[in-house]
Order: structure tokens, then sequence, then C-alpha cells
């Protein structure tokens, strides 16, 4: 079976127009000892060079536990001749359940020239029927969003970290959505960063008796690595949305200022250290102090609550990595619209 | 069984000869379903000779085959071809025919069977139909047969069918007349009826009680080609939904025929047709949108507009894609919409048909289930049939996602579907008219489709035409056509 990588090839370079004919071949060769699964169509979009062989890696891994169709697209806009290159091939994995190896298959294509009118073509005639689409867009949004592509996306999913300017961002994929006239549910993978930090730090609130400290805080530290400033306004802007804080004009960028519902200030400090995105969290109210912090040994959170007088009982908890694979593993489990990022969005967009 | 015969195409020397008729002969032929004693006679207008003839035929039959085209058994099929030739109102010319048609029955055994093969254009019909009566041809001695095919277009309207029909019957009686829609050939098409009424689990679900709505999409890449001229005065109402697609749903909405009898299911069909809601000329605007492709981008290549292909008006108001929200007013399909779509220059070339169930009741899981269950029969290019389920994601959490289950004849009976024309030739031969269109069948499709191209060329206030850019799925309007009703096409 030439065009079944276990690695990392394209595979078979073939002519657009037999792409399906040549994908069937494939299967029948190998029928019997391979089984072709998909559960969604994932698009992946680059602009970077040599993105299509690193996105091939990346599909190759998120395969093993996501069945999918994915089309993966490098696309080089400013190239003055038009053209597309197209490959196919299959990322197989053995099942768990046994010997028999579950087949995803990779439309790979090369655009060259006139990106904007080639994409929604390319998209619409290699989707697997039926199943939802999902849009991996990892450059930033730019106009003319071409509204019948968007109508047909069901999740888009980017990272917000990579943006230059967020807010501009942010009114080009509402607007789409608009258009679009379907729910395209958002996800940021700036936001799946944060989500074991995230759990840790609400874990310390899921007993009633522990949410009259809500009203008590005061202070709050995020510490984050070079380059993940916006993950951690991110997070601000969920604690935010979560304790019904509305942001203040701040005079220092990393100093943020909130006012709780009582007309309560509440000071958020974010502060650079290497690291991991987000490396430390500090919530301070008069009586406790609440730190989710990444442990020395391994991919481990340790959550720890203290209190004057009283023993700090420190605990691990998984920590998520922060490599493409994961995020978009992390993210490919999900279902439903992110209403929580939506909301952490509202409470900060002028911040990020 | 197919019969011995003699199959006189007319029109030899086009395209629906090299590119269909020929080859599937030579498919029958390799896989051993052709009887042994059938000649093939061309008929055309051009000068060549017998083996020029073969030549060509070889050639395009390397082309277009369904399977690789072995020399041995292409010479021994060869040596059962001829070429006549002879302009097509020319009365000599058929007497000629008359005499060599003989000669092939002494010298090949084909019985005194003819099967004439109407490929030319269909202005043709009438002189050729002529002929072949002054010549005899279309009465046999007892025990042999003589039959005709006549390819689309049939007529252009109710009253050039009405006259085609007549004009047909004029020569050969209805029983001798197969009206050919390559559709009913495909293996798919012909499962319908196998998935509907061989299969307990569909019966009960099959009507307006379960169904929410159907979608029929017949699209294709291609724009439109050296077809132009003919495209330019039928436009995608003629050419696809007056016939094949109207024989699509027919088959899908049907009643249950009283046996397999050829009459028994057309009887069933036709009254699908005569069931359709007709609409006033406000209602047409409402319910059919028109559109004309304008340059865009197919497979990556930029390919020009309708306006700007060759031989086409640039002005052109001919439409390349229609929908259409279609009712059919019996008990079974009460307000169940009929969705069809058809079109040139889209980005993918399929025609499915898609079964949409109704959602389970709004509790328990289904709470914020936006999809529908969906069982798709797949006509062309990768004929099969999947139904669309909800299934839980594995994990802790209650996570709902659609997933489908495929059947692919490709895959499943490691054998290739035949071509629909082979099919249908056999069927031909062997006297089984259920897969051709029958008489009132054509002038109830034509009787529907009339009133639409009457209000398009009204002169006053006639419906919009709409653009689409080559390479997308039509214009916005034929979405909005579904979303008025909240719902969506299918994404093929």
């Amino acid at each position: 079976m030439p065009a079944v990588t276990e690695k990392y090839s394209l595979g078979v370079p073939v002519a657009i127009s037999r792409i399906d004919q040549e994908l069937k071949k494939l299967w029948q060769q190998n029928e019997g000892a391979v089984t072709r699964a998909s559960l969604v169509n994932l698009a992946v979009y680059s602009e970077e060079p040599g993105s299509l062989e690193r996105n091939t890696q990346l599909v190759a891994k998120i395969t093993e536990n996501h069945a999918c169709r994915a089309i993966v697209i490098e696309a080089d806009c400013k190239a003055t001749e038009d053209r597309v290159d197209a490959w196919i091939s299959a990322h197989c994995h053995v099942s768990r359940a046994g010997s028999k190896q579950i087949c995803s298959e990779q439309i790979s294509f090369l655009l060259k020239g006139g990106c904007t009118t080639l994409l929604p073509s390319i998209v619409f005639s290699h989707l697997d029927s039926d199943l939802p689409f999902y849009l991996w867009w990892q450059e930033e949004f730019r106009e003319p969003m071409d509204p019948q592509l968007w109508a047909w996306v069901d999740r888009v999913i980017y990272d917000s970290q990579v943006w230059n300017d967020f807010r501009a961002q942010m009114r080009l994929v509402e607007s789409a959505q608009e258009e679009a006239k379907q729910r395209i549910v958002l996800c940021d993978l700036n936001w799946t960063r944060l989500d074991n930090v995230r759990f840790a730090l609400a874990q310390f609130f899921d007993h009633p008796a522990s949410h009259h400290h809500f009203a008590k805080i005061r202070r709050v530290r995020i510490d984050f690595a070079s380059g993940f400033r916006s993950t951690a306004v991110l997070f601000a802007g969920w604690l935010a949305a979560q304790l019904n804080w509305r942001s203040e004009k701040a005079d220092v960028a990393n100093k943020l200022r909130f006012v709780g519902p009582s007309g309560r200030k509440i000071y958020v400090e974010l502060g650079e250290r290497p690291g991991e995105p987000i490396g430390e969290v500090a919530m301070e109210t008069p009586e406790v102090e609440f730190l989710v912090t990444h442990a020395k040994c391994g991919d481990l959170l340790e959550v720890s609550r203290t209190k004057p007088g009283e023993k700090s009982m420190p605990q691990l908890m998984p920590a998520a990595k922060n490599d493409p694979v994961s995020l978009m593993s992390e993210e490919l489990i999900r279902g439903g619209p992110h209403h929580v990022y939506l909301h952490a969005v509202n409470r900060v967009g002028e911040l990020l | 069984m197919p019969q011995p015969c003699t199959i006189v195409i007319f029109g030899a020397t086009g395209d629906l000869t090299h590119r269909k008729l020929i080859p599937a002969l030579y498919n029958l032929a390799a896989d051993g379903d052709l009887p042994p004693s059938v000649a093939i006679v061309g008929f055309a207008r051009r000068e060549k000779s017998d083996e020029e003839f073969r030549r060509d035929l070889e050639e395009a039959t390397h082309k277009f085959s369904r399977q690789v085209v072995r020399d041995e058994i292409w010479k021994t099929f060869a040596q059962s071809i001829f070429y006549h030739q002879s302009e097509f109102d020319d009365e000599s010319g058929y007497k000629r025919l008359a005499k060599r048609l003989d000669e092939i029955d002494k010298n090949y055994g084909t019985r005194g069977n003819r099967l004439f093969y109407f490929a030319a254009a269909p202005d043709q019909f009438e002189p050729i139909l002529k002929h072949l009566k002054a010549a005899g041809l279309n009465e046999t001695c007892q025990g042999s047969w003589a039959r005709v095919i006549v390819e689309k277009p049939f007529g252009t309207d109710l009253a050039s069918a009405r006259e085609l029909n007549r004009i047909v019957r004029s020569s050969f009686t209805e029983e001798q007349t197969y009206r050919i829609d390559h559709f009913l050939g495909k293996e798919t098409a012909q499962n319908i009826l196998v998935l509907r009424f061989a299969n307990a689990i569909f019966a009960p679900l099959w009507n307006t009680h379960y169904v929410d709505h159907v979608q029929i999409t017949a699209a294709e890449t291609l724009g439109v080609g050296s077809r132009a001229g003919f495209y330019e005065r039928a436009g995608a109402l003629r050419d696809m939904v007056q016939n094949h697609l109207l024989q699509l749903l027919c088959l899908v909405a049907m009643e249950p025929p009283t046996d397999l009898a050829a009459d028994s299911i057309r009887d069933e069909k036709v009254k699908v047709v005569r069931s359709l809601r007709r609409w006033s000329r406000n209602e047409i605007a409402a319910n059919v949108v028109r559109a004309q492709y304008t340059e865009g981008a197919i497979h990556g290549d930029p390919v020009s507009g309708y306006r700007q292909e060759q031989n086409v008006n640039p002005d052109s108001k001919t439409e390349t894609f229609v929908a259409l929200r279609l009712f059919i007013d019996d008990w079974r399909w009460a307000d169940v919409p009929v969705y069809m779509r058809v079109g040139k220059r889209l980005p993918k070339s399929a025609t499915e048909i898609s079964i949409h169930f109704k959602k389970a009741p709004p509790v328990l899981f289904n709470k914020d289930l936006s999809d529908l269950n969906v069982l798709v029969i797949r006509i062309q290019p990768d004929e099969g049939i999947s139904l669309r389920i909800h299934a839980k994601v594995p994990g802790t959490s209650f996570r709902i996602e659609p997933v489908k289950m495929d059947f692919h004849y490709g895959t499943s009976f490691g054998k290739a579907s035949p071509e629909a024309y082979e099919r249908l030739l056999l069927d031909a031969m062997s006297g089984d008219p259920t897969l051709f269109a029958r008489r009132d069948e054509v002038e109830q499709a034509w009787a529907f489709i009339d009133p639409i191209e009457e209000a398009w060329h009204a002169k006053k206030v006639a419906p919009e035409l709409f653009f689409y850019p080559a390479g997308s799925w039509g214009p916005e309007a034929a979405d909005d056509l579904l979303a008025r009703d909240g719902r969506a096409w299918r994404r093929l």
C-alpha cells in the first residue's frame, strides 16, 4: 500500500480532478486489511512555507485518537502563478480492540496564487459528506471572509495567542459567523491551553461551603511565559465572567483592575516569568491564598490553599501539554458551544 | 433473456455512440452477457467504410470502457459491426438498410430482430421514423420483433412531447417504444425499490409521519462544454429535472406496485408526477430558483462563466442551476417538502437522494441536537447507501455526535456495477421496458415543467435569474429556499 504512511509523507501526488477515484482505489486495494474511519472533516489551513509537512505530522498524531478526513492546505498567496498541487495519503493506527488497522485519509493541497478564490472550491469539493466540518485556521483572519465557506463550518479552531490585534480578529470571526447565518462554534486553542489551570482553581470552590470566599477576593497574580500575555488576560477574563467582575481602565498594562458586584476592587497582576504558558496563579482573600502552580516533577499541577494557622496540604492534578497535538485532541473531544469562553472574551476584549 | 438482434444506431458518428453505446455493448460482450448473435449497424451521413468505423469505435472504447479492452474480445466483437452511410431523409438509404439487415440476419443469425437506437438530434426523429415505416422496417415477420429506443430530450414541452409521441406511434406501438433515461439504469436507482420494498424496517417510516423532508441533488463540475448549442435552448430544468430528477423522485415516493411487471411499476410512478403540486406564477417565483454560473474555480483551475463559453449568447438567460421546493399532494407525502437542485460547475460531481427523518422528541438527549437522521442513496459516482445516526462519543462526558454507516457497491460485492447503458440495452434486447419511461410519464412530467418555463419566459415580471460563481454550491437564493423552512441543503 504505497500511499499509506506510518510516518509523515504527503503520499501520492494526484490530479485534483481524480482525487475521489484515487482515494477509492487506495481503499479497494486494502479492503479487509484496513478500515477507513471518519467522524469529522478537519481542514487545516496555513500560509507558512513548509507547513504542509509539519501539519501532516500533526494530523498523523491527531488521527491516533480522532478519525477524520483531513484536508491539509498550504497556501502561498503571493505567488505570481496560479497553481494547485495535491497528494493523498492515509494515516493508519492499530486499533485498541485488536490488530485491525484504522485509517484516516488525508488530502493535501499546495495552493499558489489566488488563495481567496481557490480555497472554497478546494474545500467544498473534498468534504466527506454528512460529517461535521472543523476548520483549523492557523493564520490571522483577513477580509474578505467568504460567506459560502463559513456557512459550512461547524467549528472554527484558531489560536488567539499568535494574533497581533485580538479585537480586530474577533470582529472578523464574528462578522463571518453572522454572515454565514449559522452557528459556528469558536474554538480558541489559547483558551484550551487554560483548561487544566481553570479546572485546578475551580476545584477549590466545588463545595458550596467555600463560596463565601468569592466575595472576598482582592488580589490575583497570574504568571505567564513570554508570548502568553493574552493567555493570562483570558484567564483573568474567565474569573471576571464567572464572578461577575467588571473591568476598569488600568494605568499599567499588566496591572488590571476589576470591580466586584458589591463595588469591591480586585487587582489582577500579570507577571512574565520563564516556564509554562501559565506558570502560576495565586488568588488571595484577606484570610486565604489559593495557589495553582506547576509541580517540579513531570506534567502536573500542584494546588494548595494556605491559611494562617492551617497546615497546607498540596495536591497534584494533571497539567495540560502545550503542544498543538494535545491542544487539538483536547478540543476535538469537546462538543457544544464555548459559552464560557465568549463571556470571558467579553469581559477582557479591550485588554487583549 | 436478451435475444439475438441487430442494433441499428442512428447518429452513429456522434458522441453518445462513441462514449456510451459501443463501450457498453463491448462490456456486455466481455462479461459474456451479450447474446452470441448480435450485430451493430451504425447509420450516419458521413462517408466511412466498415473498417474505418470499427477503428474509430475501437479507439473510443479504449478510452471510455469501464474495463480494459482485450484485443481478442474486441476482434470478435468488431466482426459484427457495420457502417451504413445515408442521409436521414434519403428513402433509398433505408431500402438499402432493409436489404443489408436481411443479409445480416442470414449471415449472423440475428433472426430478424431489430433494435433501432435514435442517438441523432430530435429534429431527425420524424424523417427517420417515416422512412423506417416506408421501408417496412417497423414490422417484422412472425416470431421476431422491432423496437425503437428514443434518447432524450423527449420533446421540449408538453406540446412537442405529444407531437413526438404521435410521430413515434405512427410507426411503432407503445410496447415497441423504449424512452431511455440513463439514470434509471444505474444500480442504485434500481436499488431504491429493493431498499424500500425488501427491507421491512423502512416501510413504516417512509411517510409524512417520520420523514421531515427529502433532498435530491444532481451536481456536476463540468460546464456546458460542447453542448452549448443544445443547452442554450434547453437549460437545466429541461435537461435534467423533467426527466432524470423526476424519475428518481418517482422511485423514492411511489406506492408499492402490485407486482414487478413494467406497467405495474410505471403506473405507480406516474401517480407521483400527477400528484406534484402545481403553482401559480407567484408561487413559482417563491418555490423555484434559477441561476447561471459566472467565472470561478473548479478543482483549483480557473474557469470562465457561462456567458463567456463558446457558442453561448453573451446575454443568455439560460439557467445552469435550478433549485425547487416541491410537494407531493398525496396521502403518504402530505406536507413533506422535496428539495431538488441540479447544476453545472458545482464543486463536486454527485447525484444523491437523501431522506431526512424527523427529530426524536426534544427530551433526554435530543434537546440540543440539530442534526437529523439521514438516509442517503448515492446514485453516482460512488454508488451506495449511508445512514447517519447519533452516537455517544466514548468518555466520561455525554457528548453526542453524528456518525455515518456506509455501504459502497464498489467494495462490498467485489464486482463493478455495470454502466447504466449496459443494463438498459440488455433490457431493451430482452423486451423489458420497466426502466424506460412510458408515454404518460413523459407527458405528465412536461405538464409539471411547462408552467415554470412559461413563467421564466413571461414578458412581464419573470422571476429573477440569479448568478453563482463556478465552484460554489449555487446562489444564496437557493439556500434561502430551505432557510425559510428552517432547513439547509445537505453537505455533499
